[in-house]
């Protein structure tokens, strides 16, 4: 089995390709109930893809088993050349982090902005934290000046920022995003999206988005998947959203609800 | 004759700063058509539907020129009054029925509990016409829901359930707040419809709040966009794409389309808008 | 050099750590000095601390130096709050044993609020049978009674201030672990505690610097409206006998003492009684005032 693996690792390599995310035959049950099927589905290195699906349709079960939060899944999860480990994972922290949905609830009520940014550098021991925060603060757009705020003195807007350059702080090269512009205001949300559009460009991050919005899908992302009850109705290009050309009948039910 | 029409409307809190206003004197009127005020967190939206059912207690304070409907004045009203009008003639949709049913009461006792407040009526006929607004808001087995309680419905049956509560007394205007903000997407274009469908049948005014301007232009007859209290923008729906404001526009094209080609999406710059 | 000037403090935008931390703390102490009844607590309990620590300095007579010829004076110009059993100044003796009572109150929270915190956290945090085992654990101990439990312990050891404290403090700490245990549940599973274990943080640390600032909101303000109950039950133990011994100027001891003369000697028992009235009431309104500015709920962010 582990022959195979090597073979393709090379295959890849050969052709400058490499998968930065694939998961095979990823399947995720409660008890008697279901609620991921048998998906696959690969990311390139540099790429970014899109899962696209309604409530309930396990999409958040998917990005919170790559995260590592979820342990009772089957299959294979692999970022990189490695396979991830059921349970907890030492690995996924150098790998990737995410940016959550919630801007209010995913910030630490009491702790300032630079403390949520140097706390990953302090666990691992890595120096240099004053350059690294500010660094990272210019990445994403936020002044200097917040550097000591609180989350409640910040707006919606600029705690995602503190979220995503939170992510960013362990040089990650894959970034799960759930939902992360939803919960912002429609002024807001280009903001940020433009920001993690450029990131990418600017890092060459893999980015596995997770969402409802189809939109969001075609500003940010190469590739998409549609999941429905837990299984993967369709994989598509970003250009067959563009056109509004998929294959799947729940696809093009999916476009119509979209305004 | 204008179902409501709003004058000058002024709300106001203390904050530590001093006094605030987060509605600055808007004005606008409404027929029996469907009307929907689109605006931002901040917008002063929300309030403005609250102010109209005199639902912002202390220490806000809510001044107009005219609060009018139906030819009542509703700034001058005393409470007792307000509330019978509350429910009967203008009801309010909130955004989760989580939060807006009573967790403890249950769904068929809760609608009943509108009916008996405003009418006199004997059980049988009250559990009658709960019935028949239960399906009128496509529950299809009333019966069973009746007997439920909240938490063993979903979102999309709770709002449903909500609007049926707001209904059943057949008012002349009907507020929804954010109706589906909480909702799946899949669920969200179904309350929509059953709302727009009980509109056209009984020819009540209905007033949307929300920030989703696509959603409201596909729902609505009129548009008005508020920013930072105040009203920028009003047009027909049809002709939103047509928006003359720069806020209006400048919303218009930062949000993402699905045949999206721009590599950067255009970001407002709130200090041509003279906002914060 | 540091200006600590209000405008510094209430910056927008702190410049450093401690002008961030400083700032919160001042914008706190502000809100809190708004509340006149948490004013009223504060006043007290800092005469509480004042009276405590100038004890010798204040008190007029000797608390413990008997005077027979002097016994059950009614208050008057030289004795304020008259004279009990033995001759002895009530006022003296009250000014004395608010350094008990200071002693016992905060012993008893220095100990049973860090326990209390420690294991509600832990098992919040863990859930499953870390939770099920803990919280057993304490309800056992939430269900025995305070004055029981200290009588068992002096039955076991003898009586005396210590004693009274353990005692005490064994029966409070349940009730904060409990507190902390609910408090860590509603962010048990928020997304920011996900994320900082997403970044490799241990569990120590996530309970330790994530968990536990977040309920020590909660505990402090239980801690503080709790001190009453801890003052009447320290004096309940006196007053059987159980706690502080004779000669030692312990109010609820007093209390038992001038039991005898409550009909003609009033004031032997009720003055001891009005001192721990008050300073159960000042506990309880700055507790209240600490509630209103710490509780997130009442945040309008």
């Amino acid at each position: 089995m582990s022959d195979g693996h090597d073979c393709q690792c090379l295959i890849e390599r050969f052709w400058g390709v490499i998968d930065m995310i694939d998961l095979k035959h990823l399947s995720i049950a409660y008890g008697d109930t279901s609620v991921v099927r048998d998906v696959s589905l690969h990311v390139p290195e540099g790429g970014s893809f899109g899962l696209v699906g309604e409530s309930g349709s396990g999409k958040s079960t998917i990005l919170k088993a790559i995260a590592g939060q979820i342990t009772n899944w089957t299959g294979r999860i692999r970022l990189g050349e490695h396979d991830l480990q059921q349970g907890r994972d030492p690995a996924l922290i150098r790998l990737c982090q995410m940016v959550f949905q919630d801007p209010f609830g995913s910030l630490h009520p009491r702790k300032t902005v630079d403390t949520i940014l140097s706390e990953p550098l302090t666990i691992h021991g890595i120096r240099d934290q004053n350059n690294r925060v500010l660094d990272t603060l210019d990445a994403v757009g936020l002044a200097r000046k917040f550097r000591f705020r609180l989350p409640h003195q910040l707006s919606g807007g600029q705690r995602q920022r503190v979220a995503i350059a939170r992510a960013l702080m362990l040089d990650p090269p894959v970034m799960l995003l759930d939902e992360p512009t939803s919960a912002l205001d429609v002024s807001v949300q280009a903001e940020v999206l433009n920001l993690l559009k450029a990131l990418r460009e600017q890092r060459g991050l893999t980015y596995f988005l997770v969402t409802h919005d189809l939109p969001v899908v075609s500003f940010l992302c190469d590739n998409l998947g549609i999941l429905r009850h837990g299984e993967l109705v369709e994989l598509a290009t970003i250009d067959q959203l563009k056109q509004q050309q998929f294959s799947s009948e729940y696809g093009q039910e999916l476009l119509s609800k979209s305004y | 004759m204008s179902l409501l029409t709003i004058d000058n409307l002024r709300i106001s809190f203390p904050t530590e700063q001093g006094l605030t206003e987060v509605v600055k004197g808007i004005s606008f009127e409404l027929g029996r058509e469907r009307l929907g005020i689109v605006g931002e967190s901040g917008s002063g939206k929300s309030m403005t539907g609250r102010a109209i059912l005199r639902l912002i207690g202390k220490p806000g304070t809510v001044t107009a020129d005219r609060m009018e409907f139906d030819g009542i004045d509703l700034a001058g009203l005393s409470e007792r009054r307000m509330r019978a009008l509350r429910g009967a003639r203008i009801s309010m949709v909130m955004q989760d029925p989580k939060f807006s049913l009573n967790p403890v009461m249950r769904i068929g006792d809760q609608i009943g509990e509108v009916l008996s407040f405003h009418r006199k009526m004997n059980a049988a006929a009250r559990r009658k016409r709960v019935m028949e607004v239960l399906e009128a808001v496509r529950i299809t087995d009333a019966e069973r829901v009746y007997k439920l309680y909240p938490h063993e419905v979903s979102g999309g049956m709770g709002q449903r359930i909500m609007i049926a509560m707001m209904v059943i007394l057949e008012p002349d205007l009907m507020i929804a707040d954010e109706p589906t903000s909480a909702l799946d997407v899949s669920v969200q274009a179904q309350v929509l419809d059953i709302m727009d469908d009980l509109v056209n049948r009984t020819g009540m005014g209905l007033i949307i709040i929300s920030h989703d301007l696509n959603m409201v232009a596909r729902y609505c007859d009129r548009i008005l966009v508020m920013f930072n209290g105040e009203i920028v923008e009003t047009c027909a729906a049809k002709d939103l794409a047509d928006a003359q404001h720069p806020y209006t526009q400048g919303l218009l094209a930062s949000m993402p389309t699905i045949d999206e080609r721009r590599t950067r999406l255009p970001v407002l710059d709130r200090t041509l808008l003279g906002g914060d | 050099m540091m200006q600590l000037s209000h405008a510094w403090l209430l910056d927008e935008n702190p410049e450093t750590r401690f002008q961030a931390g400083a700032g919160q703390a001042y914008r706190m102490t502000r809100a809190l000095l708004r509340n006149p009844l948490a004013v009223v607590g504060l006043v007290i309990i800092i005469g509480l601390l004042i009276v405590a620590a100038f004890a010798p300095v204040l008190a007029p007579y000797s608390p413990i130096e008997s005077n027979l010829g002097a016994r059950l004076l009614a208050p008057s110009a030289e004795h304020w709050m008259g004279t009990d059993e033995l001759g002895r100044d009530i006022l003296s003796r009250i000014i004395h044993g608010a350094r008990i009572t200071l002693m016992i109150v905060l012993l008893v929270a220095v100990i049973s609020a860090p326990i209390g915190l420690l294991v509600g956290t832990v098992a919040g945090y863990f859930g499953g049978w870390v939770d099920r085992i803990l919280m057993s654990l304490t309800d056992i101990f939430l269900s025995m009674p305070r004055l029981i439990l200290a009588l068992a312990f002096v039955a076991a050891l003898g009586p005396g201030i210590e004693n009274a404290v353990i005692a005490i403090a064994i029966t409070a700490w349940p009730v904060y672990a409990r507190i902390a245990r609910a408090e860590t549940l509603t962010f048990r599973n928020a997304e920011f505690i996900s994320a900082i274990q997403m970044q490799g943080a241990s569990h120590t640390r996530v309970i330790v610097r994530h968990i536990m600032p977040l309920c020590l909101s909660s505990t402090i303000v239980r801690v503080t409206l709790d001190m009453a109950g801890i003052i009447l039950t320290a004096a309940g133990l006196g007053f059987l006998g159980l706690g502080a011994q004779p000669p030692l100027p312990e109010w609820g001891a007093m209390i038992s003492s001038g039991r005898a003369y409550i009909l003609d000697q009033w004031w032997v028992a009720t003055m001891p009684g009005f001192a721990i009235v008050t300073v159960s009431l000042g506990f309880c309104l700055f507790g209240d005032g600490l509630r209103d500015v710490l509780d997130p709920h009442n945040r309008t962010r």
